[in-house]
């Protein structure tokens, strides 16, 4: 493809996800040379969200029902949509508000809530068809090379579908779940940040979200056995992804 | 004269999502809004019953752009809390940590969001064919300060993973640190040579009497830690936060206003810093700022773009000096979960940040509150932009509509921050 146009639609976030895209990333020059952003608020003045765009690139988590339409207006300007990130993956961060009753969360945070139109965090795929998943939080590199690269040539992205684990022994780490009963979720955790957390003397916190088909349940019955409380198994099943179905299945079984 | 409405309907090149209505000519009865409408995020809400120990991570992702000083400032309000005492090597890492995201944190500004108003371009890609040793001056900075903070917050710039309670879950190793010691005394011609294209801006003029607030402490420019000051005689421990400061829900934000009790509005960030402790910084930034016309007080709110880059500069200083003495000593973060409440306020890149913890005795989190820069700069954002509207009375529309943008702009305001 010709420099491809791309639109990039912020929804509830950091923005952490455009900023590793135009700012933090290596080869951020090279991508500016092979794209063209069209429409981006943070990026650029010019543009405007009509498109057509040739991929739109989706960031954060819908939680207002306009962006909800909005997401589904633009699914029809462009051929292809792609979620960034945890939030706009498996809901990131922001979904963990969806454990507490919305008008409860939101009380908590503001005195008058009438001018308020918040619903549950949930990720773009909840409303529309989406072509491939760019996963991480931020995003990661590897992925985001692939997904640029696959695009000028006209084929299909190869996105990392593996666990954690995989880098790690890549990486000869000792695993610190078995070695040491670390409470790491990295056997259900996507990979692509190259095993950062268990390289680092840490538990993998899962901010990837789940690995696709991922085992949770065989995971939240090890920490139970390693004498993990149950309100802390659920949280680690609900820190990111817990709209997830393979997260859900970790946390139910302890709530 | 009739009267007209300019709106801007989603402002760009500024993290987040806020419109801008103002009506001209400008009167005292008027309407200017800061309409935030990036929607809430509730992060206070859902903070209630997670662990201490995943608290910084959770608050990383406020923003994109400044994690770093979200989770120092939380950490710091834990330890408080649970009565944690970091170490020296500690406090001199996160140190190091915050300094190298200030720096960062500025450059984008300065190159990506701010640039383009002065050079004439709706943004930094559209730039790049025109300019590419500008924005190649950008990679090469930017590159050196995002590797320093991988190297000491751990794994990687963007939300940072050994930054916890207690400490550091990995600590860099000596060779690391050295090695971009070496690299930040390449770039700081790149930062002078910014300073320099800053300085050479066409600002607009938009003098007024402001109150400027910032951190200050005995021996350093505070940044992680320090008293809360100002220039009309504020002087109190961030203990005293809510003694001194008020936030309040406004109906057409999802932002809460700040204001300093009994006055009104307030201006922190890199010009409050700078002109509040002026002399906390290192002699040759000094020299560099009399030599490209910086004025104490400077109370045009377009030169915190100027004082940014004069800020990356005293980073890369503070840097070289403190990573040159730095003697790594193995220790480990040790933490006693106890229950207690803790406050703390930092300088984020953009100004003052407030966390205040409330936790139970399994260190469980009960009450929260975060009150970021932007929030603070909310009442005086939109005091300026009236001051800038009857300043250009005679002026058409259009440039009218423009130097509103540049005005909010220059502030570097984080509307996702602000409706955290």
């Amino acid at each position: 493809m010709e420099r491809p146009r791309i639109g990039i639609f912020k929804y509830s976030c950091c923005a952490g996800c455009q900023f590793q895209l135009i700012y933090f990333q290596e080869h951020l020059l090279e991508t500016f040379g092979a794209v063209d952003i069209v429409y981006g608020r943070m990026e650029t003045s010019a543009g405007s969200e009509e498109g057509p765009f040739d991929v739109v690139l989706i960031e954060g988590a819908i939680t207002e029902s306009k962006q909800a339409d909005q997401l589904k207006a633009v699914r029809g300007r462009s051929k292809y949509l792609v979620p960034i990130g945890s939030c706009a993956v498996n809901g990131g961060i922001p979904a963990i508000k969806n454990l507490t009753p919305e008008l409860e969360v939101e009380q908590r945070v503001y005195s008058r809530i009438e001018p308020i139109h918040s619903v549950r965090a949930h990720p773009a795929d909840e409303y529309v068809r989406v072509d491939a998943y760019l996963r991480g939080c931020p995003v990661g590199e590897t992925d985001l090379i692939e997904l640029v690269t696959a695009l000028l040539l006209g084929t299909r992205p190869r996105m990392i579908d593996y666990c954690v684990c995989v880098e790690c022994k890549r990486r000869g780490n000792t695993c610190i779940l078995v070695a040491e009963g670390a409470p790491c979720m990295g056997p259900v955790t996507n990979a692509g940040c190259g095993a950062l957390c268990p390289s680092n003397h840490r538990s993998c916190y899962a901010c990837w979200g789940p690995m696709p088909g991922a085992n949770a349940p065989a995971l939240a019955r090890k920490f139970e056995a390693m004498g993990m409380p149950p309100d802390e198994i659920v949280r680690r099943f609900t820190e990111f992804g817990c709209p997830t179905l393979e997260f859900r299945k970790g946390a139910e079984l302890y709530e | 004269m009739t009267t007209k409405t300019i709106t801007v309907d989603y402002l760009a090149r500024v993290e987040g999502e806020t419109a801008i209505e103002v009506r001209v000519p400008g009167d005292p009865s008027k309407v200017v809004r800061l309409r935030i409408f990036e929607p809430p995020r509730f992060f206070e809400g859902f903070l209630v019953g997670r662990r201490y120990d995943e608290v910084g991570d959770i608050v990383a992702r406020i923003c994109g752009i400044c994690p770093v000083s979200h989770m120092l400032t939380a950490i710091r309000a834990l330890e408080k809390a649970m009565g944690v005492e970091p170490s020296e090597q500690t406090i001199l890492l996160r140190r190091i940590a915050a300094l190298s995201q200030v720096a960062a944190s500025h450059l984008v500004h300065l190159y990506m969001l701010a640039m383009p108003d002065y050079m004439g371009f709706d943004g930094a890609a559209e730039m790049l064919p025109f300019f590419p040793d500008r924005m190649q001056r950008l990679v090469r900075m930017r590159k050196v300060f995002n590797d320093l903070t991988a190297v000491v917050a751990g794994g990687r710039a963007l939300h940072p993973i050994g930054t916890v309670v207690g400490g550091f879950t990995r600590l860099p190793v000596r060779g690391e640190l050295l090695a971009i010691r070496e690299r930040l005394l390449q770039i700081r011609a790149d930062a002078r040579e910014t300073v320099k294209m800053v300085a050479d801006f066409e600002t607009p003029t938009l003098k007024g009497d402001r109150e400027y607030v910032a951190l200050q402490s005995a021996d350093s420019y505070a940044i992680n830690q320090g008293r809360l000051t100002s220039n009309k005689g504020l002087d109190a421990s961030e203990d005293d936060y809510y003694n001194c400061f008020e936030e309040q829900q406004v109906d057409y934000a999802m932002a809460k206003k700040v204001t300093v009790r009994r006055r009104g509005g307030l201006v922190v960030g890199a010009l409050a810093r700078l002109n509040l402790k002026y002399n906390a910084l290192f002699p040759s930034v000094r020299d560099l700022a009399r030599t490209v016309g910086f004025r104490l007080p400077d109370e045009n709110p377009f030169h915190n773009n100027l004082a940014q880059s004069l800020e990356v500069v005293q980073a890369i200083e503070e840097c070289v000096e403190m990573l040159g003495r730095i003697e790594l000593r193995q220790e480990e973060p040790r933490v006693t979960v106890r229950p207690g409440e803790g406050k703390a306020v930092t300088e984020a890149p953009r100004g003052l940040l407030h966390h205040w913890y409330v936790i139970n005795r399994k260190g469980v989190v009960e009450k929260a509150n975060i009150i970021t820069p932007t929030a603070h700069n909310f009442v005086n954002i939109e005091s300026d932009l009236h001051r800038l509207v009857l300043s250009m009375a005679d002026q058409p529309l259009d440039a009218i509509r423009k130097a509103c943008e540049m005005l909010v702009r220059a502030y570097d305001p984080c509307f996702s921050c602000s409706v955290h």
